[in-house]
């Protein structure tokens, strides 16, 4: 974090402490995040002599790849995430306010099944679905909602008066947009490039399925197919080491462009109105990537709506409340523990504390599959039950997710608040529960919904860990898609669909609320 | 951040103590429920590498037949291995079905099995389809055959494997990748019958061959060949009778049947099949359900229901009798297994990514 104003721990650091509840919280919820990853450095190198990391045949390729993804993605998907952002939060055209939810319909389409019913239909047409440039596409679509999320939320809530000062000085929209709007919404656009990098490190099932080998691709591969765990330890390394940058240039980015606001009592920015031609651009921007994430796999429905086979109305009820419950359980885990970790940062000012809930973060890195062997060396012996196994591995592996935008909302929260809070004589848990928490709401949901969204799509970890006759939509999906029967994967992927769609509903509200009457 | 005519209302420490007892009581249940139901009696744990819905029917099957209900996980190949490996003695799964035999050879070669002797197993599957140990023994077949355009490559030529690799072919054969099990092991198979140095020319050969990048499943090359877009390819027998069977639709259907089916001689044949996991204590019944899916009157059921051969002849399916006849090249399971890895890197040497 770097010098900054003395948060209100460190100047009130002589008070005898109620913070040991917080630090044991953190260092629980640290343990448990690295246990994993550590127990998985331990087993690669155990036994044998530490052999010089080799990327090995392969290796390279699949480190060019993955960075090559890295920065196409991470430039189209913060081009579009930050764009479809400002005008749904900024401006008023006519269906703003369903095309902002739409948005959050290509977060739900898990990208294998982009991929599938891409390369599919491309098969069935005569066109090539393979490569590189598709691969960009596929994971854009399935990652620009970060950015859009993280951002629209920021455009929201801050810079209103300075917005309105900059057109009071006769600043057009673009102008306010660029210079004012848009670095204060830096850090939590960063965040978003961030999780996107991370999903783009981690993804499997599309890059595989496009024919791109990746590091997660090889890291798999040396695991299994070699029997080579070290190989695959060395390649995660290289894969944690890109992440650790990632995260390291957000924060950087963040720290620079910190600014805080809390909005006040009349503080009501006017969105800009669009009409005639500028409304219909925005209508075509904010309506393009949904169209394309959702209408690929609806094309493929409607052209051959004849294949697709149904399922038994019980099962599909079965697999959706299992998916739903696992989601709920593993959102309501993963906020609470990003939180705890978020929180801790302003009260216990240790570097070691700081560093090593910064690690904690990493196992949104990991691919889901390597993660997934992590837990059974960890589980196994102890015969814990799977399901444990399986919410600890979403926890994991989305605690990163949750944090992100927690972190970039604690920072919009001025420290003298917490200063003027505990001045009065309120402990970290009372500023948590009266100012923290209401002020976060924003955040907390967002988070809440993306864990939600990412677990129900989630594959690796469900498939490899959970119990007897436990399938979820998702697991069902990958079945018939990986079989190459994308016919019967339409109807549980529709319903994957759904369930995000609902959750995004649910968030509504609060996003209006925060952007104000009109 | 709430707008200033809302209230901000503090969130009660009640609530949020509540919330954390929910979440707690949660996670217990789902323990709970994990567990519920898991009584040692007439209950076996079936691990599956395979998974088609019509699999269940038959576990189905088997549970009218002799009371013995089936709990079943279906994953990939590889992650199961690993979960009956990390679970040790621990482990759930009595029996563990897998698809290639690569497959089958690695969970036997890392000590998964427990040897069973059944004579009726012995009787049912041929013995170059089950370990000499009795650790594992298969239950379906699929052959690694050709699909060709006949207005683009004469039929006639395609008698072997080995023509894959005539010059005559250049710009014309389209294959999947070296991440498919299915073609590793078709390269062991190879490697066994006619050794390293043929096998790595034929590689070599067949890369030269090749007009466009290596694909990552069956069913597109098979649609490829119909179209024309390449004039021969290898694909799984069991994707092209489905596409004939109509099950991805009449625009499939039609492709399909333009294609020529080519069944080198010999053919390479490989296999899904089961055994017993080492911690099993119920090793008799699973070693009754193995009898079953093996045995003509269930095993013909697991395989029909895919478009896959039975362990013993060519089934029922006119789609598959359809194809013909071909000869099984012989070549143990055990033994492609052994190969799998000397496949992958003559493969990755080679040319074919």
């Amino acid at each position: 974090m770097g010098p900054g104003p003395p948060s209100p721990g460190e100047r009130l650091a002589s008070r005898p402490p109620r913070r040991l509840l917080l630090a044991l919280a953190v260092w629980l919820i640290c343990l448990l995040a690295l246990a994993p990853l550590v127990g998985l450095a331990l087993y690669a190198f155990s036994g044998a002599a530490a052999e010089p990391l080799d990327l090995g045949p392969g290796g390279l390729l699949q480190l060019g790849n993955t960075l090559a993804l890295l920065l196409l993605v991470g430039v189209l998907g913060a081009i579009l995430g930050t764009t479809t952002g400002w005008l749904t939060a900024s401006c008023s055209f006519p269906g703003r306010r369903w095309l902002a939810i739409a948005q959050l319909l290509p977060l739900a389409t898990p990208a294998y099944l982009l991929a599938a019913t891409l390369v599919d239909l491309g098969s069935r047409n005569g066109l090539r679905v393979h490569g590189l440039a598709w691969s960009v596409l596929v994971l854009t679509l399935s990652t620009y909602s970060y950015v859009f999320l993280l951002g629209s939320e920021s455009f929201a809530v801050s810079g209103r008066r300075q917005i309105e000062a900059a057109r009071s000085l006769g600043v057009g929209p673009w102008g306010s947009f660029r210079r004012v709007a848009l670095p204060m919404a830096l850090p939590s656009i960063g965040a978003g490039i961030a999780l996107s990098g991370m999903e783009v490190v981690n993804e499997l099932g599309a890059v595989e399925l496009l024919g791109v080998p990746t590091l997660s691709v090889g890291i798999l591969q040396r695991w299994q197919n070699d029997g080579d765990p070290q190989g695959a330890v060395g390649l995660a390394l290289a894969a944690l080491v890109i992440v650790s940058v990632l995260v390291a240039a957000e924060r950087q980015l963040r720290h620079r462009s910190r600014r805080w606001g809390m909005g006040s009592p009349g503080d009501r920015l006017q969105p800009w109105p669009l009409s005639g031609w500028r409304a219909a651009l925005a209508q075509v921007i904010t309506l393009s990537p949904p169209l394309l994430a959702l209408g690929f796999p609806l094309l493929w429905a409607v052209s051959s709506w004849d294949q697709m086979r149904g399922e038994s109305i019980d099962d599909l009820i079965a697999l959706t409340l299992r998916s739903f419950a696992l989601a709920l359980l593993a959102a309501l885990l993963t906020v609470a523990a990003g939180l705890v970790l978020a929180i801790s940062k302003r009260w216990i000012p240790q570097v070691l504390l700081r560093r090593i809930t910064f690690l904690a973060g990493m196992g949104y890195a990991v691919p889901g599959a390597v993660l997934a062997l992590a837990l059974m060396l960890l589980g196994g012996p102890w015969a814990l039950s799977p399901l444990l196994l399986l919410v600890w591995g979403y926890a994991d592996r989305f605690l990163a997710v949750a944090k992100g935008g927690l972190d970039a909302g604690l920072e919009r929260i001025p420290p003298s608040v917490d200063e003027a809070a505990t001045g009065l004589g309120c402990s970290w848990l009372k500023v948590l529960q009266r100012v923290h928490l209401p002020l976060l709401r924003g955040p907390l949901l967002v988070g809440a919904l993306l864990v939600f969204v990412d677990t129900v799509k989630e594959l690796p970890l469900t498939f490899a860990l959970r119990p007897f006759d436990f399938d979820t939509l998702s697991v069902r999906v990958y079945q018939y898609a990986s079989d190459e029967r994308v016919g019967a994967a339409m109807l549980p992927a529709l319903l994957i669909l759904l369930l995000g769609l609902a959750a995004a509903m649910a968030l509504v509200p609060t996003l209006e609320r925060q952007r104000g009457p009109h | 951040m709430p707008r200033s005519d809302q209230p901000r209302r503090p969130v009660s420490i009640p609530v949020i103590a509540g919330l954390v007892a929910l979440l707690a009581v949660a996670a217990g249940a789902a323990v709970v429920v994990s567990r519920m139901g898991r009584t040692p009696v007439q209950e076996l744990g079936v691990y599956s590498g395979r998974h088609y819905n019509t699999d269940k029917e038959l576990y189905r099957r088997f549970t009218e037949q002799t009371g013995i209900r089936v709990r079943l996980l279906e994953g990939k190949d590889d992650a199961l291995i690993e979960r009956v490996r990390t679970e040790g003695a621990n482990s759930p799964a009595d029996v563990l079905v897998l698809v290639d035999a690569a497959r089958l050879d690695k969970a036997a070669g890392m000590d998964l099995f427990q040897p069973v002797s059944s004579k009726q197993l012995d009787r049912d599957v041929p013995a170059n389809l089950r370990d000499p140990q009795g650790r594992w023994f298969a239950l379906t077949r699929r052959v690694r055959m050709l699909v060709v355009n006949p207005a683009m490559v004469d039929p006639a030529t395609m008698r072997t494997y080995a023509d894959l690799a005539k010059p005559a072919l250049k710009g014309k054969l389209c294959l999947r990748n070296n991440r498919s099990v299915y073609n590793q092991s078709l390269v062991a198979d190879q490697l066994i019958q006619h050794g390293e140095p043929a096998t790595v020319s034929w590689i070599k050969g067949m890369v030269a061959n090749i007009n466009q990048p290596f694909y990552t499943s069956d069913t597109p090359l098979a649609r490829a060949v119909a179209k024309g877009e390449c004039g021969v390819a290898l694909v799984n027998s069991y994707y092209v009778a489905r596409m004939i069977a109509g099950l991805s639709g009449e625009a499939d259907q039609t492709l399909a049947k333009q294609l020529k089916v080519v069944f080198p001689d010999p053919s390479h044949v490989n296999v899904s099949g089961a055994g017993v996991t080492r911690y099993s204590r119920k090793a008799e019944a699973a070693t009754r359900l193995i009898e079953f899916l093996a045995s003509p009157s269930g095993g013909d059921g697991y395989a029909e229901a895919n478009y896959e051969y039975p362990l013993k002849g060519y089934g029922s399916s006119p789609i598959l009798r359809g194809f013909g006849s071909f000869r099984d090249d012989g070549v143990s399971v055990q033994q492609m297994g052994e190969n799998n890895q000397r496949a992958v890197e003559l493969m990755q040497a080679n040319g074919w990514s």
